[in-house]
């Protein structure tokens, strides 16, 4: 009787947060059609090639994997993390053998008839189970060093993978969230420290050996990844022997590659307070902000430049409820792992926010991360409602 | 609430992180306001200035009027006919959807639609075809055989989409009608108006003139940035060339406010374009014309120079050399064939030749020594027996003149080598020297810069020197040998002897004034005082002027072709000799210098032709022609007055 009572009081899934999802899938499709019905090329396209018909279709997908997902317990789907886990180490090993670059000079995506997968982005969430599994041990275990270099290890691995193909953007993503989960767990705080530490040197380290070290001494990024690095740390890399010519030509490929943020940050600025309207953008329609781009990685600064400050705060306001959501549901999360998964799930979410308005504001090096459910892309999507699933399994499966 | 619900509880671990999103939220929040807010202005603003193309608008040059404000360099509207493919949007979706899909889809059955690339080339084909089809409406009405180009059409498409498409420049009057007449607002065409030089005199003071060349690119003190710029010329020789600052004026600044997809929206004006100022010339239209129909009546492509001058104030009233070019040609753009007959080896017409080319002056040259001679003590009725050749040395200088007795007039009337060499000799090299540098030969004018060489006059220290020898006095002495000189040099010399004595510098320019009157002061170009004095006497200046007028007057002088009823005419003929390096004859340089009327000099007349038969048979009769027509127009003139 007490248990129906709870049950009535208590919905079966957290509406608040379905509520801040189904905001954020609406904008993202009227922003999708934004950025990219403005464009002569794609008006005459069928209605199921264009890219907001796309997005749709890719949100409806997504909230009935999200549907599959909240059917089975987390704690047996833990059961099947490694096989998952496993399951992406493959796709990603795949995608450096069999993998398309789609012109982008990055093998990211296997090409499956007319889908393009990006196995990253499911790699994450394969990630976050795993590793929530792994640490959902008793908390005695989890002061041994052993169990922590195993946990580095289930990190190490699709992280280099990543890199590998390379995405420099979606292979960070995997760091913070971790550490997060790593702390949230109950590691001794000193291996983090030291592990934060060691991240600290080396990061540092690769940043002064790519900004500064001669090119015989530099390890191995592409070139573009360099110059991005550059130019956010505003550094032209011109060796002192460089002739004037060489000069003005590095001085003008990086211009070229400063060229985005530059008009990012114009999109957003020129938005003010309550934008230009919608679809009245011109930044992205006169094609100052690369066409390629404006859908995907820059949907942020059409939205900022077409509602202005206002948009923006809508916008990282959906994201506050997801977040904050996300992190209830691991407040109230029956066991360690649920725990554990959830606040890796808020991790990654929140991570790819900060990442990505960071950079169309110049907050942060211009990375190849999307947006959660705004920026246009079946994988992204998908894995974003399918990790939105798992908070809600834990939400259904809470502790009374 | 929901946030502060997170960190009132007890889960150090879950506040640690929930703190750090809030923090990570208001970050970015704080960031976007930064952005958004802040510095909204300074975005919005660059963001504008991006919307903007702007576009070079090049401003109406000065013209060039002779001394009555007679256009000689004009500027005259050129319709142009335009495509503005804005307008045109609506038609490019028509061909696609109706006439390049459905062919596509015959071509291709079972394939779905086309992809990338494939669609991207249809869509240009659609453009292509749209506006293809709008020009080929046009050519029934402006009876053309327009076609638009492919190439350029995408290239305007691609980089200039916000500009009109030019397809058919310099319509005629009858086309704009027609054009007028069968469209009454027709879709995507429109005719502008652009003001063009325009030489309504064709080659009429071609040199002085100059030309332009198509230079669109901005000058100093002019915006330099622009995303496009409209057709300008700049001036390449001449006046156009000298004055090209002045006349060309100061460029203006147009946006156009592109919409969101790079199509045109409006237009606004920045900065009017500044007209360039005219330009007054001392020349006489008519007085040119005359000059130029005299020397061209000598033969076909004639190779010579006139100079008409004012022996009072050094006032030019024409300046001819033929062959000469129409400026008009080289707008828009030169011909390959007009650039072929530009360079001929032979005629040269880009050439000059009033200033810019050195002829032996040959006989004229006698005018000199015989001032030199006279002002050294010779009395012209002294007479000299001519055997019909005279010895230098061993070297034997005939005469054109028979053998006889010669005085100073009939010597002088009839040329006569002998009496001139014997009476330069006797002068001396020095004292023929010191006069031609008082008539500053061998020096410049500064008349035209760029199309005047100095010639070349020896100086007293060559003539001084042991290398000088009496044959070289001698060669002198009949004007050749080491002299060169230009028609317009000998101008200055027979004004000289025409006004008593004053060496003068010659004037071209008058004023520069504005283009609308009284909106600035003009610059006015004053006579420059007298440049030199030749330093005789006036008596000497009076035999040699009798002695000129004779050559004209008397049955014996040859110069009597050049006799004109109702004028006194001056002058002195001469026929130089052109030689080769190995001092063979192999041309003859014509002359004829004279200045009139007799008693109250107001004319210079100096012809030179190359490759005439002489002096008095070649040149004479174009002298007598220009005579014979400023003598027309002044009665025309007076007579204007007298009513």
């Amino acid at each position: 009787m007490n248990n129906l009572l709870t049950k009535d009081r208590q919905p079966r899934v957290d509406w608040l947060m379905m509520a801040a999802l189904a905001g954020l899938m609406v904008v993202g499709v009227l922003f999708v059609y934004s950025a990219t019905m403005v464009s002569e090329a794609t008006i005459p396209v069928a209605l199921h090639r264009q890219p907001w018909m796309r997005q749709i279709v890719w949100c409806v997908a997504g909230l009935v994997a999200m549907g599959m997902v909240c059917l089975i317990d987390y704690r047996i789907l833990a059961r099947w993390s490694l096989v998952l886990y496993g399951g992406t180490i493959l796709l990603l090993l795949a995608v450096l053998v069999v993998g398309s670059d789609q012109g982008w000079g990055a093998k990211r995506w296997i090409v499956l008839g007319p889908f393009q997968l990006q196995p990253s982005e499911f790699a994450k969430i394969g990630f976050i189970l795993a590793l929530g599994n792994f640490l959902s041990r008793p908390a005695d275990e989890l002061r041994s060093i052993s169990i922590f270099w195993k946990a580095l290890i289930m990190l190490a691995l699709p992280f280099l993978l990543i890199m590998k193909e390379p995405d420099l953007g979606s292979a960070l993503i995997l760091l913070p969230v971790g550490l997060t989960m790593l702390y949230v767990a109950g590691v001794p705080p000193r291996f983090i420290n030291t592990l934060l530490g060691a991240a600290g040197v080396v990061v540092a380290l690769i940043l002064v050996d790519v900004l500064f070290a001669p090119p015989k001494w530099q390890i191995k990024l592409e070139d573009y990844q360099r110059r991005r690095l550059l130019v956010y740390f505003g550094i032209d890399g011109i060796p002192a022997d460089a002739t004037p010519k060489q000069r003005a030509e590095v001085r003008k490929e990086m211009r070229n590659y400063s060229y985005n943020v530059e008009q990012a940050l114009i999109s957003v600025g020129s938005g003010g307070l309550l934008g230009k309207g919608w679809c009245e953008g011109t930044q992205n329609a006169l094609g100052y902000l690369p066409r390629s781009v404006a859908h995907n990685d820059f949907i942020f600064s059409v939205i900022a430049e077409e509602k202005g400050f206002m948009g923006s705060v809508t916008v990282v306001s959906l994201y506050s409820v997801l977040l904050f959501t996300g992190l209830r549901v691991a407040g109230q999360a029956r066991d360690r792992l649920g725990r554990l998964l959830a606040v890796g799930v808020v991790a990654m979410f929140f991570s790819h926010v900060f990442i990505n308005i960071g950079m169309n504001i110049r907050l942060m090096p211009v990375t190849g991360v999307p947006l959660p459910l705004l920026s246009y892309g079946g994988s992204s999507v998908l894995s974003s409602l399918i990790a939105a699933g798992l908070l809600q399994n834990i939400y259904i499966h809470r502790r009374s | 609430m929901l946030i502060f619900d997170q960190l009132k509880k007890n889960d150090p671990h879950l506040r640690v992180i929930t703190w750090g999103v809030l923090l990570g939220v208001l970050t970015l929040l704080a960031g976007l306001w930064w952005v958004q807010v802040f510095s909204y202005r300074h975005y919005s603003e660059n963001q504008k200035a991006q919307s903007f193309r702007t576009v070079r608008i090049p401003p109406v040059r000065g013209k060039i009027l002779d001394r009555g404000g007679q256009p000689l360099a004009d500027n005259q509207p050129s319709f142009n006919l335009s495509l503005y493919l804005n307008e045109l949007r609506e038609q490019f979706t028509f061909q696609y959807t109706n006439r390049v899909m459905p062919e596509w889809r015959r071509a291709n059955p079972g394939k779905g639609r086309p992809r990338g690339v494939e669609s991207a080339d249809l869509k240009r084909l659609a453009r292509y075809l749209a506006a293809s089809n709008v020009v080929q409406s046009l050519n029934g009405a402006l009876q053309e055989s327009l076609r638009l180009d492919w190439q350029k059409f995408h290239r305007h498409y691609q980089s200039q989409l916000a500009l009109p498409l030019p397809i058919l420049a310099n319509m005629t009057p009858e086309q704009v009608a027609r054009f007028h007449e069968r469209f009454v607002n027709p879709p995507g065409v429109d005719i502008d108006l652009q003001p063009v030089r325009y030489y309504p005199n064709g080659s009429l003071a071609a040199h002085i003139l100059g030309y332009l060349t198509y230079d669109d690119s901005s000058i100093e003190g002019e915006e330099s940035f622009f995303n496009f710029r409209l057709p300008d010329y700049r001036g390449k020789v001449g006046i156009e060339a000298q004055f090209d600052a002045d006349l060309h004026g100061r460029a203006g600044v147009k946006s156009v406010l592109v919409n969101s997809l790079g199509y045109r929206q409006s237009e606004t004006t920045w900065e009017e374009s500044l007209p360039g100022r005219n330009v007054v010339l001392t020349i006489d239209h008519a007085i040119q014309r005359a000059a130029e129909e005299a020397l061209n009546s000598v033969a076909s492509n004639t190779r010579g120079a006139v100079v008409v001058m004012d022996p009072n104030t050094g006032d030019i009233l024409a300046l001819v050399s033929t062959p000469a070019f129409d400026p008009n040609h080289f707008i828009p753009r030169i011909t390959h064939e007009e650039y072929a007959r530009l360079t001929d080896p032979k005629l040269r017409p880009q050439i000059n030749r009033a200033m810019q080319e050195n002829y032996a002056p040959g006989s004229i040259f006698k005018v000199v020594i015989a001032l030199a001679a006279l002002e050294e003590g010779l009395h012209p009725a002294q007479t000299i027996s001519s055997p019909g050749y005279i010895y230098i040395g061993r070297r034997q200088i005939k005469d054109t003149a028979p053998p006889g007795e010669y005085n100073f007039r009939r010597a002088f009337i009839r040329s006569c080598n002998t009496y001139f060499i014997t009476n330069g000799l006797d002068a001396g090299a020095e004292a023929i020297v010191k006069l031609g540098h008082r008539l500053h030969l061998g020096e410049k004018t500064g008349l035209l810069p760029g199309q005047e060489t100095p010639g070349y006059f020896p100086s007293v220290a060559t003539v001084k020197s042991s290398a000088w020898r009496d044959g070289d006095t001698a060669n002198l002495c009949i004007g050749q040998g080491a002299l060169s000189v230009t028609p317009l040099q000998m101008a200055v010399m027979v004004a000289a002897i025409a006004n008593g004595g004053k060496v003068l510098w010659p004037r071209l320019v008058d004023r520069i004034e504005p283009q609308e009157a009284g909106t600035e002061p003009p610059i006015v170009f004053p006579h420059r005082p007298v440049r030199d004095n030749l330093g005789v006497k006036e008596r000497t200046l009076t035999i040699v002027r009798e002695a000129m007028a004779a050559d004209v007057e008397d049955e014996e002088g040859t110069g009597r072709a050049a006799a004109v009823p109702g004028m006194r005419v001056c002058a002195k003929t001469g026929t130089a000799q052109v030689t080769d390096p190995q001092n063979r004859v192999i041309d003859h340089t014509t002359w004829f210098a004279s200045f009139a009327p007799h008693e109250n000099p107001r004319y210079v007349v100096v012809v030179m032709v190359e490759s005439g038969t002489s002096g008095g048979g070649t040149c004479a009769p174009v002298a007598r022609k220009i005579y014979e027509a400023l003598l027309k127009m002044e009665a025309a003139k007076s007579g204007l007055a007298q009513k």
